[in-house]
């Protein structure tokens, strides 16, 4: 959810920088987002696009790097991934439970951020 | 002769660590601290559109009878219309209108303490907009987040929205009077909350009429 909102930070971030350091024009950027940030990889990299049109960003390839979730069960211990279907089309209605033994009581330690790693510009 | 070329495009990196999900969570941690100085407990009052959350808030007021010494931020994407409902209590109120946002976040909290008179202020219940899926996303920097939901909102509330129940400290479960012409199974959405989050209090209202409301007081740690 809030991809457009997200987006918009990243965009206004990555202008931001280049700014700063003087770059004349963006070629691509590098973003990490987890695969339990409840955001559609998609939509971003969509939305990135269509509001760096008219910047110094225009064109530039958007890449996203999926963190894998890894989660700790309270119940039974496990520790690990989710073992989540990347070509589910229903990904979004992840439950959050263990993979072992279904317990809603999990820890999640990675995957859900949504970082912004690297730009490549020229100056 | 010399020859000076001039000077081609140099391509080069902007490393950046930018967490863009991190800002909320350090302004949240920054409200809690400011909570803690006051000494004032913050409680997130979440749940549906329509479950009840004004109402219990009203039915917890009343029953306290504290007055001045309790406070409220109601938000909603318009209107004031909480925020007068929860006035007649006695209660300090302030409302923030979210405009369009889905959820209150920890920077709205921040802004709205920051023009709130809290000095007194024992407790402080924020009204988080109507909604099952982004407030539990957003940590405001509370010290108990509770959760309701209604019958009236059918059986499959608590299953279809389980991110926001495993958060919550509190479950109500209000409009008990409503589950028979509703033809909604309290025991069964008991069952599908304790299911995602067993240490949750889980308790049944009726807000209205004031039913539950001494078990949700103690759940939430406040005395009179």
């Amino acid at each position: 959810m809030h991809e457009f909102s997200i987006s918009d930070e990243i965009v206004k971030n990555v202008l931001g920088a280049v700014k700063e350091n003087n770059g004349k024009k963006v070629l691509s950027i590098q973003l990490e987002i987890g695969e339990l940030a409840l955001l559609n990889v998609e939509q971003v990299t969509f939305w990135i696009r269509e509001m760096f049109k008219g910047s110094v960003a225009e064109g530039a390839k958007v890449k996203v790097r999926t963190i894998k979730a890894r989660i700790k069960c309270e119940s039974c211990g496990y520790r690990g991934g989710m073992n989540l279907d990347q070509q589910d089309p229903f990904r979004h209605a992840i439950p959050y439970s263990c993979p072992k033994c279904q317990s809603f009581q999990i820890d999640v330690e990675k995957g859900r951020e949504c970082h912004l790693k690297k730009i490549q510009a020229l100056r | 002769m010399k020859i000076v070329r001039p000077k081609g495009p140099e391509i080069f990196d902007i490393e950046l660590e930018k967490d863009l999900l991190a800002k909320n969570r350090e302004l949240a941690k920054e409200n809690r601290k400011r909570f803690d100085r006051s000494k004032i407990l913050a409680v997130d009052v979440m749940g549906s559109i329509g479950s009840g959350k004004t109402s219990l808030i009203k039915a917890i007021l009343k029953r306290l009878g504290m007055g001045k010494r309790a406070a409220v931020i109601a938000g909603d994407l318009t209107t004031t219309i909480d925020a007068e409902r929860i006035e007649a209590e006695g209660a300090r109120v302030i409302q923030v209108n979210t405009g369009k946002e889905c959820h209150l976040d920890a920077h709205l909290i921040h802004q709205a303490v920051d023009r709130m008179k809290l000095d007194g202020v024992d407790v402080l219940f924020i009204e988080n907009v109507g909604n099952l899926i982004c407030p539990g996303e957003f940590p405001l920097g509370a010290h108990k987040r509770l959760v309701v939901t209604s019958v009236t909102e059918g059986p499959y509330t608590v299953v279809k929205h389980p991110y926001i129940f495993r958060e919550a400290d509190v479950i109500v479960l209000n409009k008990m009077d409503m589950a028979k012409p509703m033809r909604v199974s309290l025991s069964k959405l008991e069952r599908d909350a304790r299911q995602i989050n067993p240490r949750a209090s889980l308790i049944k209202t009726n807000a209205l009429g004031g039913g539950g409301i001494p078990k949700v007081i103690e759940a939430l740690g406040l005395k009179r």
